[in-house]
């Protein structure tokens, strides 16, 4: 297959251009301007003949506007990022909440103050609990694939709820790679036009998103069982996926985990970088491999416990602080492995916050201090970016 | 892997000069990753950019920091940033100068007045297509005919005189270049 050049945000742009998208509401945010200005030229040069675009004042608007557009049964796209996706986070619960199937880039850069305009996950993990489906793309190819797949599986009625897609800032979303374009009919196929069941319409008046005062919580239970239900239907989506394209996705992306010993959990753009360490190391010997999160929420409880249960250690690298606790992820996969009979030691390292680079010789140190651990057993919790903090 | 990094400042085309070596590379059936590095956007400051090309898919990522070649367009740079940094006696320094630049590097230094070239071919000081000419010659990492095929790419929205023009100018510094 014939293969393009394009920048994570130009494949973001080309995820939403062959899923035919009704409304796309934008706001400029470095670094992800380039994707929707990317959808805006073809607007302009006639491309996109039946996608409406609107100029917004801000993000908060941004995403209140594809509310609205969503549901009157519109297939919404959008982009954003950092300080962006932040002013987002009200009405982002409002899009779950209502059900609404809104499909959004996100690149993720590293949030104020001070001020970085490079990559870390804080400003996408801060999403962690909105109710969005939340997928995390280790490379331009990855990003478009991603969000094609990502109106299936948001569109299905057994799930209904909004998805985001993230990009790393800069490493993803400016850099230039190879990645293949599918052609307008094969997604078709994959992914026909939204037929929604519930929608404001002229004449059959409903009512979206109420007051419910005692019965909140019957919405809540109901939007949680909708993320669940997002289980089964990635499993279908990626199956169809691969049917059509040839390429194969997993809610968890496993590399080099047969007989390994050592594990580093990742997520994002690191995760490239990392498998190269990988490899050498296990041309030296080490039995180490890596188990990339890619699916964020839901969370695949099932699949981490499955890749994971035969590992002797465990290193969590998160791309994100919490300040007062740590590194976002590492409790989150403690708490998946707890109550594992023979679980395997877990240990923490918060790296390149604000893009700081991640080489592969950080990653080979990371191992080394993982495999120091495991005869110690004492895991770990460090930052590894700074000697004395 | 061969590794590029580009030194230059905010406006003169050291992310598009990027572009068109990875471009380039990639007509010649090479796996590339090219990206550009910069604060807030603005003129005048100075920004990197890194193309690395390769056989097998390239799992690297990021900041370049062990270059085979670096390219400055700009020699006013050479006070203010160490455009050497990660250079061994393997690597080559490519500069846009008048003059033959000094520089404590065990690289080999070469240098080629792109400026006049774009001056008096193109009619404007865009030196950084200008400067590629060099590149493809001292290093064969890409060709003339691929370049060619970049910059029609990369400027199709410019009109056909302004193509040709930068095409004439990296063909002049490809002959001038040693």
């Amino acid at each position: 297959m014939k293969q393009t050049l394009v920048t994570g945000n130009e494949a973001a742009a080309w995820g939403a251009r062959l899923a035919r998208p009704d409304y796309i509401p934008t706001f400029p945010i470095t670094p992800q301007t380039e994707c929707i200005e990317t959808l805006a030229q073809w607007g302009a040069d006639g491309e996109l003949p039946d996608t409406y675009f609107d100029k917004m004042e801000s993000e908060h608007s941004v995403m209140s506007a594809a509310v609205g557009a969503a549901a009157v049964g519109a297939r919404v796209f959008t982009a954003t990022s950092s300080q962006g996706l932040l002013l987002m986070h009200e009405v982002l619960y409002i899009a779950s909440g209502m059900r609404l199937p809104i499909v959004m880039a996100t690149v993720s850069r590293g949030l104020s103050a001070p001020v970085t305009l490079w990559s870390d996950h804080n400003d996408f993990l801060d999403q962690r609990d909105s109710g969005w489906l939340m997928f995390h793309a280790e490379n331009n190819q990855e990003v478009l694939d991603t969000v094609i797949q990502a109106y299936r599986i948001a569109e299905d009625p057994r799930v209904l709820l909004p998805v985001m897609v993230n990009m790393d800032g800069y490493v993803l979303s400016f850099t230039d790679e190879p990645i293949n374009i599918p052609s307008p009919e094969m997604v078709d196929e994959f992914l026909p036009a939204y037929a929604p069941a519930h929608t404001i319409e002229k004449g059959r008046p409903i009512t979206v998103g109420p007051p419910v005062l005692e019965d909140y919580s019957i919405f809540r239970a109901q939007n949680h069982v909708a993320a669940r239900n997002a289980f089964e239907v990635i499993e279908e989506t990626q199956d169809d996926f691969e049917k059509i394209f040839g390429r194969r996705y997993h809610m968890v992306d496993e590399f080099m985990l047969d007989d390994a010993e050592l594990v580093l959990v990742t997520q994002g753009s690191m995760s490239t970088t990392a498998k190269a360490a990988i490899m050498e190391m296990r041309s030296e010997g080490i039995k180490v491999g890596l188990l990339r999160l890619r699916v964020i929420r839901p969370w695949p409880a099932g699949a981490i416990v499955r890749a994971l249960k035969d590992a002797k250690a465990v290193a969590v690298i998160d791309r994100n602080l919490a300040p007062g606790k740590g590194g976002i992820m590492f409790p989150e996969v403690v708490e998946t492995l707890y109550h594992l009979d023979d679980r395997p030691l877990v240990s923490s390292f918060v790296v390149g916050l604000g893009g700081n680079p991640q080489t592969e010789v950080k990653i080979k140190e990371i191992t080394s201090k993982l495999k120091e651990d495991l005869v110690s057993g004492q895991p770990r919790v460090e930052w590894n970016d700074i000697e004395e903090m | 892997m061969f590794k590029i990094r580009i030194h230059g400042r905010g406006g003169q085309g050291a992310k598009k000069a990027a572009k068109m070596i990875g471009m380039a590379a990639f007509k010649m059936g090479k796996q590339v990753q090219d990206f550009a590095l910069y604060g807030a956007e603005r003129r005048g400051a100075p920004v990197m950019s890194f193309i690395r090309i390769n056989d097998a898919p390239i799992l690297e990522r990021g900041h370049i920091d062990d270059p085979d070649v670096v390219l400055v367009l700009d020699r006013t740079l050479l006070d203010l940033v160490n455009v050497a940094d990660g250079l061994n006696e393997n690597g080559m320094l490519l500069v846009n100068s008048q003059h033959e630049p000094i520089l404590d590097t065990p690289a080999v230094v070469k240098y080629v007045d792109a400026t006049s070239i774009a001056l008096d071919t193109i009619g404007k000081p865009i030196f950084n297509t200008t400067m590629l000419g060099a590149l493809a010659k001292l290093t064969h990492i890409i060709s003339i005919e691929a370049l060619n095929w970049a910059i029609e790419e990369e400027l199709s929205h410019y009109p056909k005189e302004l193509i040709e023009a930068n095409k004439a100018a990296v063909r002049k510094c490809y002959e001038v270049a040693k």
